[in-house]
């Protein structure tokens, strides 16, 4: 597979004089502790993106793969287009086949309302890595808004981390016994609509999903003992996404309503960002970011704080750091990740996660019990081609 | 036709400004500055759209040099502030970002940043321009289309700069969030091109000089500056802006500068 996608990928550099760039990553986590499956504290892995752009302004193609290897769980390996599409732009409106990835949404610890892609669950805890969607978009831009509707063409189960992975759910989850509620399985079309707009400073949109959930959930293995299977269902969910700008404070919130997995319910993630421009007379900034979450399915609201110094200085040099809390059971966990140019041609980013392995037993059902031997550290080197 | 009619009504608009601000203040001085502006601004009026590429060079106190490249679309909008996209070539770890602007006369301008690696338009907050552009030592203000009615006008001299007989005026940012005190701008007298601005800090010191070279006039009409470099008196280090392949007339839209138009730059 990874052989016969990387000729893919020659010979479309070959045939189009569109523009090759890419990126190179080698990624080495090391964990202070063995796993709580007796995993292995040290975990190398390399990835691979190269892609082909070309405008011709009413005409775009995109191609891009991403092939990642791992040294120690096979899970995280990954062989995936994650762009191969032409946009056409016609008069009155433009239309994207292919596959793509799309992003819906405004808050930035959690999204809620973002659904058109499969989760890269292996690749970090944001959630903000995706793998690519076949589709059909056409969007309308109007007077009235823009207006996106989708037809996505088949299905992406989400990939986890195998029986050698960290950051691991307890028992290992079994990707080939996939359930499905539709009888069409992975080859369902699902269909999507989102309007968005904004008034002055204020922005907002409307979407409405109705297809396999991207997110699964999980059902114990029929034919093996302590094992899970992902069940995806047929789901319609709504989505609100809201943003105010009060001068250097943007007010903003996303609100999901879900329904096809057992019971219907309400998820949403709320809060403030500010950008103190300059902080002590220096030509640093500093972002806040606070935000709370609500999800009916969980008893704990995680609250998060995170800041990101920006340095401005030609390496783009920058330290963020996040803290989460679950009110109820009392958990915190804490990140901190700093990054810089190197050169012209490369990033280094060095990143630290601790969980508070709090055994204290409040009654209250924990979230990071799983990952509590998981604190690590992490250098990533990117070499931009 | 339209264009035309909209770019009559807004020299009349802001002369009529200016005589009734001349009125009230019977501030000789304040009128004679707000019109050389008015002079100098109405250079650009009528250019449509254009594009061009930019290479930044930021070089420090011991004269090392490094470059950012950019391509720079803008349309004009008679009735209001201009509309722009700056799209970051290299360094290659922020290539496809791209940042679209839609100035406003008096309000703050509209901004939306687009992050191609998460696919994401984002809707920044724009208030506040006073920090660095790029690591540069251009702020975003420095970047954004200085609407004449932004500021308040005092004229102060005439004076010889570089061989060219210039008008000397002071402006003052009415923005509360500008990061500037005061302007002094030189603005040569035969075809009122800025030459030269000095940038008053918060504290009223001198923190930076802005020149204006190697001027080339396009269409018969459209002058663009083909180097800008701001020198920052506090750090010693300095930022030279190159314009090339500058293009008129293009044929853009606003579905050009649209946030959806963002997401189609990589």
């Amino acid at each position: 597979m990874p052989k016969s996608l990387l000729m893919i990928s020659i010979l479309f550099s070959q045939l189009i004089l569109g523009e090759i760039i890419g990126e190179l990553s080698f990624d080495n986590r090391y964990f202070f502790n063995a796993g709580l499956q007796e995993q292995k504290k040290n975990h190398t892995s390399f990835s691979f993106s190269p892609e082909i752009f070309q405008d011709n302004s009413n005409r775009i193609f995109h191609f891009k793969v991403k092939l990642r290897k791992d040294s120690e769980d096979s899970g995280r390996n990954l062989n995936d287009i994650q762009e191969l599409y032409l946009i056409n732009i016609l008069e009155d409106k433009e239309i994207k086949y292919g596959v793509s990835k799309e992003f819906w949404g405004v808050t930035e610890t959690s999204h809620r309302v973002d659904i058109i892609n499969q989760t890269d669950f292996t690749e970090g805890f944001d959630g903000e890595e995706k793998l690519g969607q076949p589709m059909i978009k056409i969007s309308l831009e109007r007077q009235w808004g823009l207006l996106d509707i989708y037809t996505l063409l088949g299905f992406r189960e989400r990939n986890f981390s195998g029986k050698k992975g960290r950051l691991r759910l307890p028992l290992p989850i079994n990707e080939k016994g996939s359930l499905y509620s539709s009888s069409s399985k992975n080859k369902r079309a699902d269909f999507a609509v989102r309007w968005s707009n904004y008034y002055d400073d204020f922005d907002i949109a409307i979407s409405h999903f109705s297809g396999t959930s991207r997110e699964p959930r999980f059902l114990p293995s029929a034919n093996k003992i302590n094992e899970l299977v992902p069940v995806y269902e047929v789901i319609d969910q709504t989505g609100l996404e809201i943003q105010y700008l009060l001068d250097s404070l943007a007010i903003k919130g996303e609100v999901i309503s879900r329904s096809g997995q057992g019971e219907r319910f309400t998820a949403a993630t709320y809060g403030l960002e500010y950008t103190q421009v300059g902080v002590l007379q220096s030509r640093i900034d500093l972002g806040w970011v606070v935000e709370f979450n609500h999800d009916d399915r969980l008893e704990s609201s995680p609250f998060v704080l995170g800041t990101r110094f920006s340095f401005n200085d030609i390496y783009d040099s920058q330290i963020l750091s996040g803290f989460i809390l679950n009110d109820k059971s009392k958990e915190l966990g804490f990140l901190l990740e700093a990054s810089r140019r190197i050169g012209e041609c490369c990033l280094l980013s060095l990143e630290g996660i601790y969980f508070d392995d709090t055994e204290e037993d409040n009654g209250q059902k924990k979230l990071f019990q799983a990952f509590k031997e998981d604190d690590f550290l992490r250098a990533e080197f990117i070499y931009y081609l | 036709m339209k264009v035309l009619s909209n770019l009559m009504n807004k020299q009349f608009i802001v002369l009529a400004m200016s005589m009734t601000l001349a009125c009230i203040t019977g501030d000789l001085s304040a009128n004679k500055g707000l019109e050389i502006a008015i002079l100098s601004d109405k250079n650009n009026d009528g250019f449509i759209d254009s594009s061009s590429t930019m290479t930044m060079k930021l070089i420090n106190k011991r004269g090392d040099v490094v470059t950012r490249k950019l391509r720079f679309k803008r349309l004009e909008v008679p009735t209001d502030g201009d509309k722009s996209i700056a799209i970051f070539e290299s360094p290659r770890d922020v290539k496809g970002v791209a940042i679209l602007s839609y100035a406003h006369k008096v309000e703050a301008d509209d901004q939306w940043l687009y992050l191609p690696a998460l696919k994401r338009v984002k809707r920044i907050a724009s208030k506040n321009k006073s920090g660095p552009f790029l690591g540069s030592e251009f702020s975003f203000e420095d970047f954004s289309f200085q609407e004449v009615e932004k500021y308040e006008y005092v004229y102060l001299e005439e004076e010889i700069y570089l061989n060219n007989p210039c008008y000397v005026i002071e402006r003052k940012p009415l923005d509360p969030y500008s990061g500037y005190t005061k302007q002094l701008v030189w603005i040569d007298k035969e075809n009122y091109l800025v030459q030269k601005i000095h940038h008053f800090d918060r504290k009223s010191f001198h923190l930076k000089t802005q020149l204006f070279k190697d001027y080339r006039k396009y269409e018969g009409f459209f002058w663009q500056p083909h180097e800008i470099e701001m020198i920052n008196h506090q750090n010693g280090k300095k930022s030279i802006l190159i314009f090339d392949d500058v293009k008129l007339k293009s044929g853009f839209t606003d579905r050009d500068f649209s946030q959806n138009s963002l997401k189609r730059s990589r």
